[in-house]
């Protein structure tokens, strides 16, 4: 007892002198950078830009300016640790968005995306892929295609990025039934091997003919590893037992010094921290100047390495320009806890941007507004939120009651009047911003319409085929509201239409589609449809949507991938069992018919015209209301860093923050 | 006391049997499972979930899978997270541990100290200004709303003053480059502390030992000159501005703790010296004409310290917990927040680890302070 204040008095003194040593150290012997001087804009600006104020972005090519380049660090903020610094478990069992953000940029592929527009053009690619043929191979018919790559592509040990890497790649992935997000790239019902003809020429064959979503939005998109470096391990990983042990081994590896072929080398993981990745030297595609045109066409060249163009000929107007980098040394990633200790470091100058799926929460951004040396920036979010009827029950299964109820639901009310124009109404499910896909055309029902003109509307909807009524719902004479709510609604076959109950997510998990259901729950019910909303947890309502089917409507949300071969997967027939995306048991032989050919078609062209028409068939059946999509709110320090452009789907976290083409003032 | 010790073990593994069935059967109660982060995937096919759930053991009846996690703690091994697949639960955990016992430790220390003196001075002169300014003060820190204080503190501090960094535990500009983990930073630096801890003891109880008013003298000396040593090893170590970067990173959570939790020490040091200094022996030590601050501190504090010494060790012992609010808004990244993030990814086996490791830890605060009564109370015996 005698020592416990003494004891605990002299911890302290020692804590306290820990700390004087150490300053007179760090002062006198090595003095260390400081973040707020790093950061110190060199001329702040005062402007604060939004997406409905922001010109179209002009073509731009940064000045180089006279820093050293060592003194440049790209920072970003990221709210939750990485889970694994190994690429083929990111791909596989640890497939965070965090993760991507920081990983990715260190492989190549044989074809990416186009910034902005989603062109789909050649990387490590020459050119595009010879068609695909049909040849017999021993006993097997298979369907092949060959792919010249670039050549003088590096790994950043000094060898050549070759077909061998490819085929390696795809192989360990098939041999080793990797899952997570693999099969998606790999399909391992449709791929069966790949040839490296020579370095530099390589040979895939398919199990079956391949359409767009399996080999050039699939394969193609593949992430090329080392095979010089990953070889031992995956041999090693292989003697293992069954597959689940060869992954957990293959998995379990941590990588060090993994050749880099991309934009950057991952450096460093401390944990709960940050991460870095330190900029390639030898990335092929450094100083190479990408141009896209207003007529559609696009250019990549490097003098005196390469030169391509692809979809027509150059026009005059320029739509984007920029230079690939990385323009820095460094890219950090601090790890916080909260969105709200990352919006304080951001506004104190700690980092340059902060990478968020879902963007900034509606207090922050208020937070932002007026504030030096900061710029807003929106762009719309990469999904949507819907309503989904169960089709196993009458009357969803009655195309004029889905129609009737969509009529009902007044989008632009709720999204601009009710949220304030936190979100936006939707009427297909290929969101606009994904400009290559998306059909301006569909029938967008009740679009417009006074809350009189939709009641009048639904009810003609549902008498013409053959709902009734035993008290009609009448409009006031104004229009504005219900005079007389419907009641005793009836079924086509005479029966009463059963209560039913449509669940959706809380408002502690999302306001907006709690929202959505509350008024979706009022307007069916003035209408004389008993429904009742259920608002309830996410994990109950995957539960009874996707495990049990046990619902009569939902509302829940999909992100959505850039080629919409989602639309097959969410309603085509064969995806109607326990646990399948179809969960609704929409069953429409046409619509099966239609989304199989956009599976197996291979033309970019005929596929966009399949899913345009797949767009307007789906907005006339209704199997899904498409309700609305958030808009992504991102905040970036202008007075620091410069984009090439800012409007992109699903805002520039979606491209992890742009790290290879964004520019440090 | 033997017997009495081998009695409290098996107690201490059949509460540790039911927490285990608790928490198990409560994570299992939660909908979905982890595979349902991959049903929501539409481009994968069934058969490729179903291997998903066969790697994490999830296709198992609720059973096999209670049994396998029964034997798995029991033979100290917690399993792989899933979140973190496929590193081992263990791991994680013993990852994120000293972070958390580096701030916690320090803050509870830091809290008991100052509750310990201020109530102390507080009963000994009661109705005071010290008294209503530090029980208010105290008591308006205690029942605040965590987050939103440390937000202000980081608000007033970090982002206004910029006298602090905005939460983290380092700054990435100082750490790049260096070859060191911020882990083992961590342990040497709670190393250090142990040792100078033990020393300290150490020196004290030598020097008490040989009765000598002069040489007990020294020991203040000694241990001060040791403590001046400290962090000069440090900075000739090359890890000393490392070690200066946490510490300067904890200074604000600290501080925040402190203010939070000193009041609750604070009153019951109080509360327990308004009892002791009615007893007779401290009039007794009074008529005797013994200085006020040796009644005080020798005879009233040091029987008020039984309660005050048994909250310190279940502080100390719950310091592994950390704190869910705490870690988050100062993006400390410790037990606490592992904790958090595996509840909400249903990384079971974490969860379950997590809080077994915590459980572990409480029924052993439990034995300790058990044992510490009787060497703190020489009243008290074990039958």
């Amino acid at each position: 007892m005698y020592t416990f204040g003494r004891l605990t008095a002299l911890f302290f003194v020692f804590v306290v002198l820990i700390q004087l040593g150490c300053v007179v150290r760090e002062v006198v012997v090595t003095p260390t950078p400081d973040p707020a001087d790093a950061s110190e804009p060199a001329e702040p600006s005062a402007t604060e830009t939004t997406a409905a104020q922001e010109p179209t972005p002009e073509p731009s090519k940064p000045e180089e300016t006279p820093l050293p380049q060592e003194e440049r660090i790209y920072q970003l903020g990221i709210t939750a640790d990485l889970t694994t610094t190994n690429y083929w478990a990111y791909l596989g069992p640890d497939g965070t968005m965090w993760n991507q953000y920081v990983l990715t940029g260190t492989k190549p592929t044989l074809y990416s995306y186009s910034d902005q527009r989603f062109d789909w053009i050649p990387s490590l690619a020459a050119d595009f892929p010879s068609p695909l043929i049909e040849e017999v191979v021993g006993e097997e018919t298979l369907w092949s295609t060959e792919v010249d790559l670039k050549q003088g592509v590096k790994w950043n040990d000094g060898t050549d990025v070759t077909a061998d890497d490819f085929v390696f790649t795809a192989h360990t992935a098939n041999e080793l039934q990797l899952t997570g997000n693999w099969p998606s790239i790999v399909d391992p019902e449709f791929f069966d091997h790949a040839e490296a003809l020579d370095p530099y020429k390589l040979k895939i064959f398919f199990k079956k003919k391949p359409g767009l979503a399996r080999w050039q939005f699939g394969l193609a998109f593949m992430p090329i590893f080392s095979k010089a470096y990953w070889e031992p391990v995956v041999t090693e990983a292989m003697k293992a037992g069954d597959s689940t042990e060869q992954q957990k081994l293959l998995y379990a590896h941590v990588p060090q010094s993994e050749p880099s072929a991309g934009g950057f080398q991952f450096d460093r993981w401390e944990q709960g921290a940050y991460a870095e990745k330190d900029r390639n030297d030898d990335f092929y595609f450094r100083d190479s100047l990408v141009t896209q045109y207003a007529n559609g066409a696009y250019s990549e060249s490097k003098p005196g390495v390469y030169e391509y163009f692809a979809y027509g000929e150059p026009g005059e107007e320029k739509s984007l320009e920029y230079t690939v980098g990385p323009h820095f040394e460094s890219a950090i990633y601090s790890i916080y806890g909260s969105q709200d200790a990352a919006v304080l470091a951001l506004k104190k100058g700690d980092i340059d941007f902060m990478l968020n799926p879902l963007g900034l929460s509606k207090g922050l951004q208020e937070q932002m507004q007026g504030q030096d040396g900061l710029s807003t920036i929106e762009n719309p979010s990469s999904g949507v939120r819907y309503l989904g009827f169960n089709f196993r029950r009458p009357p969803m299964d009655n195309k004029a009651f889905r129609q009737a109820v969509a009529t009902l639901i007044d989008k632009e009310f709720i999204t601009e009047t009710v949220l304030q124009g936190v979100a936006i109404p939707v009427y297909t499910m290929v969101p606009e911003g994904n400009k290559a896909w998306h059909n301006a055309n569909v029938p967008m029902i009740g679009q417009g319409l006074s809350r009189g003109d939709r009641v009048a509307e639904a009810v003609s909807l549902l008498k013409g085929a053959g709902f009734t009524w035993e008290k009609e719902p009448r409009v006031s004479e104004d229009g504005n509201f219900i005079e007389q709510q419907g009641e005793g609604l009836k079924m086509p076959n005479g029966e009463p239409v059963p209560e039913m109950s449509l669940i959706a997510p809380s408002a502690g998990y999302d306001p907006l589609r709690s929202t959505f259901a509350i008024w979706i729950e009022r307007w069916m019910n003035e209408m004389g449809i008993p429904l009742r909303a259920d608002l309830t947890g996410f994990n109950l309502i995957v539960e009874k949507v996707f495990n049990t089917q046990d619902f009569d409507m939902w509302i829940l949300g999909w992100g959505l991938s850039i080629f919409p071969d989602y639309l097959e997967a969410f309603f085509h027939s064969r995806h109607s069992d326990l646990e399948e995306y179809n969960p609704g048991g929409y069953n429409n032989p046409e619509f099966d018919r239609l989304s199989d050919e956009l599976l197996a078609e291979t033309d970019l062209e005929s596929a966009q015209q399949q899913v345009f028409r797949l767009q307007e068939f789906l907005a006339d059946e209704l199997p899904y209301v498409v309700l609305f999509t958030t808009p992504i709110v991102e905040t970036f320090r202008s007075d620091r860093i410069e984009f090439p452009y800012t409007e992109s789907l699903g805002g520039l976290q979606e491209a992890a923050g742009l790290p290879t083409i964004v520019h440090i003032k | 006391m033997i017997g009495y010790l081998i009695r409290r073990m098996w107690q201490m593994a059949l509460t540790l049997l039911l927490i285990l069935t608790v928490t198990f059967l409560l994570v299992q109660a939660q909908p979905g499972d982890y595979a349902s982060f991959y049903v929501l995937d539409p481009d994968l096919p069934t058969e490729v979930k179903e291997q998903m759930r066969a790697t994490f053991g999830l296709d198992r009846p609720l059973w096999q899978q209670y049994l396998i996690h029964m034997r798995n703690t029991f033979t100290g091994n917690f399993g792989v997270s899933f979140g973190h697949f496929p590193r081992p639960v263990m791991e994680v955990l013993l990852e994120r541990l000293p972070r958390t016992l580096v701030l916690f430790v320090t803050a509870t220390g830091a809290s008991f100290y100052i509750g310990f003196l201020l109530g102390k001075a507080i009963a000994w002169r009661r109705g005071g200004f010290l008294e209503y300014a530090a029980t208010i003060s105290g008591t308006t820190l205690f029942t605040v709303f965590t987050p939103a204080f440390a937000l202000m503190m980081i608000w007033v501090f970090a982002f206004k003053l910029g006298w602090f960094p905005v939460g983290k535990f380092l700054d990435p500009l100082v750490w790049r480059g260096s070859d060191v983990t911020a882990n083992s930073v961590f342990s040497l630096m709670l190393i250090t502390a142990l040792a100078f801890a033990v020393f300290a003891f150490w020196v004290l109880f030598a020097l008490k030992r040989k009765g000598n008013t002069g040489m007990k003298r020294l020991s203040i000396p000694i241990i001060l000159v040791a403590a001046l040593a400290i962090p000069l090893v440090w900075a000739l170590s090359g890890i000393g501005t490392l070690a200066l970067d946490i510490l300067k990173h904890m200074v604000l959570p600290i501080v925040t703790l402190t203010l939070i939790s000193f009041a609750g020490t604070m009153l019951l040091t109080r509360n327990s010296m308004l009892e002791t200094i009615r007893e007779d022996y401290v009039m007794a030590a009074r008529a005797k004409g013994l200085p006020e601050k040796q009644v005080r501190d020798r005879h009233a504090a040091r029987n008020a310290l039984l309660p005050v010494v048994t909250s310190l060790i279940y502080s100390l012992i719950f310091a592994i917990d950390g704190s869910v609010i705490v870690e988050s808004v100062f993006s400390w990244p410790g037990t606490g927040m592992t904790l958090l993030e595996a509840v909400r990814s249903e990384d079971m086996p974490l969860v379950m680890g997590a809080i077994v490791f915590i459980g572990l830890f409480s029924l052993l605060a439990h034995v300790i302070v058990d044992i510490l009564y009787v060497y703190l109370d020489p009243r008290i015996r074990y039958q």
